[in-house]
């Protein structure tokens, strides 16, 4: 194909990526820098009231001649990140080995709550697909496409949705705080950190263990059985197999998984929106959302949504060093 | 291999708890939206209560849900056409051309891929505020097409890649041009990678809930948007016509699921098997 094609070819779509992604994050990056409050002044408010004319003083913002609002603006710096940062408090947090005052922090305590979700919601997403892969692989052949499109429902449900779903079965007065009755547990789950964390956890994982499942599903097929009944005439058990001949054989599928529910899971957003509102839980994701949405401040948010993308850009690494292996034109 | 039978009814086992797992959130959401409050959340549970639609008809008629759910067909038909009308575009060519420019693009795509959605909220607020089109379906759509645009990209070009290159060599050397050979020719036979990744770009768009309840207020909402006020309701009727709502979302999921269910796992095993 000539470059001349191609290039008539892809420019709706080059022009999507430019105009409303890349020139966005470079607006961004502006906005970050930006000082911009708005211009308040004293007013005096008379009201007719039963008893005589009443004065009260309240702040308002200056009007323009267009009707707009007036700004004041500093001069632009990157205050924004040295607050968002505050390395002489993480400094201090670290040093002294306070783990709370670190979650105390709001951009840091952001990170916190982000990779532990990260961290803790891959290794139960790898394991539990892998068994129902070979759970599925061991059924008879009619059940397979029931449990199968069963399974696909938490991965395809609105987000929203699914987490209000589990909000409402998790709620007080609801279906499982009455069934863990009968064992005697009492947890007001959004009460707490630990259970409120435990919830977000639980959401991710029963989101996504379908994804995972359905993929190493897709691997075991082409596992060539020569190589397990090879193992199982040596004399190995069915554990050695899974060890030594299934797993490595997915080997390449775990990664891509990994890759992808790491990226994912970095941006975990909706259950926090919705099971605890950030309380104990706030993703780096969710604080950009909250600052601009709740403490209308672009620049703040802004800077946190710089700092964002700088944590993702590391976790990338890996995904990009992957594709660019595969994928260089030789 | 008689010992792999004999453990095969913990398989089932597994199995089945997974399936109550799975869909136990959405079932019970459905059993309690057709109950009055006092029997969806009551101690002890009641595992049979009177029917009532009342919080349907509430939230569809009352409230003018409706409008939200035609605010969301179009968002949707907005975004998956044109989402698959420019990236089949791109796909193509990225799948053809050799240099590398389509290299460096995919790279880029797959950067764009992992961008965190929130981070562009700030800058879409200044942009739409000062053309003034914030608040917009059209707005929206163009923003979920963008945002699809690198996924879309990425599995249109593996599809189009199993294509193979003979056939639009023939269309050209039988005095067909570039595009007419992909309009004719490639694109026939190319339905099961429209279908599959115009059913991921359907899901995103109907599913998204952070742009577009940012972006959009009351009478612009899609469904997702709309029920962001169960999330804090305070007030029981509030609380059950946000049930009942949730509910409704999710009934096109499932009619979709069992409709598309191949095209669905072979898009997700695809980008696995294929990069």
């Amino acid at each position: 194909m000539r470059f001349s094609t191609f290039l008539s070819f892809i420019s709706p779509s080059l022009g999507l990526l430019l105009g409303l992604l890349l020139a966005p994050l470079l607006i961004t990056f502006y906005l970050s820098t930006q000082h911009c409050n708005l211009d308040m002044q004293e007013v005096v408010v008379k009201e007719q009231t039963p008893f005589g004319v009443q004065e009260t003083k309240t702040i308002k913002a200056k009007i323009g001649s267009d009707g707009k609002a007036l700004t004041i603006c500093a001069p632009p710096s990157l205050s924004h990140y040295a607050k968002l940062l505050d390395t002489e408090r993480l400094g201090k947090a670290i040093s002294s080995g306070n783990w709370r005052d670190i979650q105390a922090m709001e951009f840091w305590g952001a990170m916190e709550f982000t990779l532990f979700y990260v961290i803790v919601t891959t290794p139960f997403v790898l394991a539990l697909g892998l068994l129902l892969a070979l759970c599925v692989n061991a059924s008879v052949e009619r059940l397979k496409s029931f449990w199968i499109a069963a399974s696909l429902l938490p991965f395809v449900i609105t987000p929203v949705v699914g987490a209000l779903a589990i909000k409402w079965l998790f709620k007080d007065n609801g279906l499982i705080p009455y069934l863990l009755t009968f064992i005697n547990v009492n947890i007001f789950w959004m009460a707490e950190a630990w259970s409120a964390r435990l919830l977000i956890v639980l959401y991710g994982v029963w989101h996504v263990v379908p994804f995972a499942f359905i993929v190493l599903y897709a691997g075991l097929q082409s596992l060539p059985s020569e190589a397990v009944e090879a193992a199982h005439l040596d004399g190995a058990n069915r554990w050695q197999i899974l060890r030594y001949v299934t797993i490595p054989h997915l080997m390449p599928l775990i990664a891509f998984i990994t890759l992808i529910h790491v990226m994912d899971a970095y941006r975990v957003f909706e259950p926090v929106a919705v099971l605890t509102q950030g309380t104990f839980t706030k993703s780096v994701q969710y604080l950009t959302y909250h600052v601009l949405m709740n403490e209308d401040n672009p620049s703040k948010a802004s800077a946190a949504a710089v700092l964002t993308i700088v944590g993702i850009s590391v976790l990338l690494i890996p995904l990009l060093r992957k594709t660019w292996k595969e994928y260089q034109p030789t | 291999m008689i010992r792999a039978r004999s453990l095969s009814w913990l398989a089932y086992v597994v199995l089945t708890i997974w399936v109550v797992l799975a869909s136990l959130p959405v079932v019970w959401t459905a059993i309690i939206s057709v109950r009055q409050y006092v029997d969806a959340f009551s101690i002890p549970i009641k595992w049979v209560a009177p029917f009532t639609l009342e919080h349907y008809s509430a939230l569809w008629i009352d409230r003018g849900f409706y409008r939200n759910f035609f605010n969301t067909v179009i968002v949707t038909v907005g975004t998956v056409t044109i989402s698959l009308t420019v990236g089949c575009l791109a796909g193509y060519a990225l799948s053809r051309y050799k240099g590398r420019i389509g290299f460096w693009m995919l790279m880029i795509a797959l950067i764009f891929r992992c961008l965190p959605h929130s981070t562009l909220l700030p800058a879409f607020f200044t942009i739409f505020d000062s053309l003034g089109v914030r608040n917009t379906t059209l707005t929206l759509i163009f923003v979920l097409v963008a945002i699809n645009q690198p996924f879309t990209i990425w599995m249109l070009r593996a599809f189009f890649a199993n294509i193979p290159q003979e056939l639009d060599e023939a269309a050209l050397v039988d005095g067909c041009t570039r595009l007419q050979a992909f309009r004719r020719i490639i694109i026939p036979i190319m339905w099961p990678g429209v279908i599959t990744t115009g059913l991921f770009s359907f899901l995103l768009a109907y599913n998204d809930f952070l742009l577009s309840s940012a972006l959009t207020n009351t009478d612009q909402a899609t469904m997702p948007a709309a029920i962001a006020n169960a999330i804090t309701a305070e007030s029981e009727a509030l609380l059950m016509q946000g049930i009942a709502g949730a509910v409704s979302i999710t009934i096109p999921i499932i009619i979709l699921v069992v409709i598309f269910q191949k095209y669905l796992v072979s898009g997700l095993t695809q980008g696995a098997v294929k990069g």
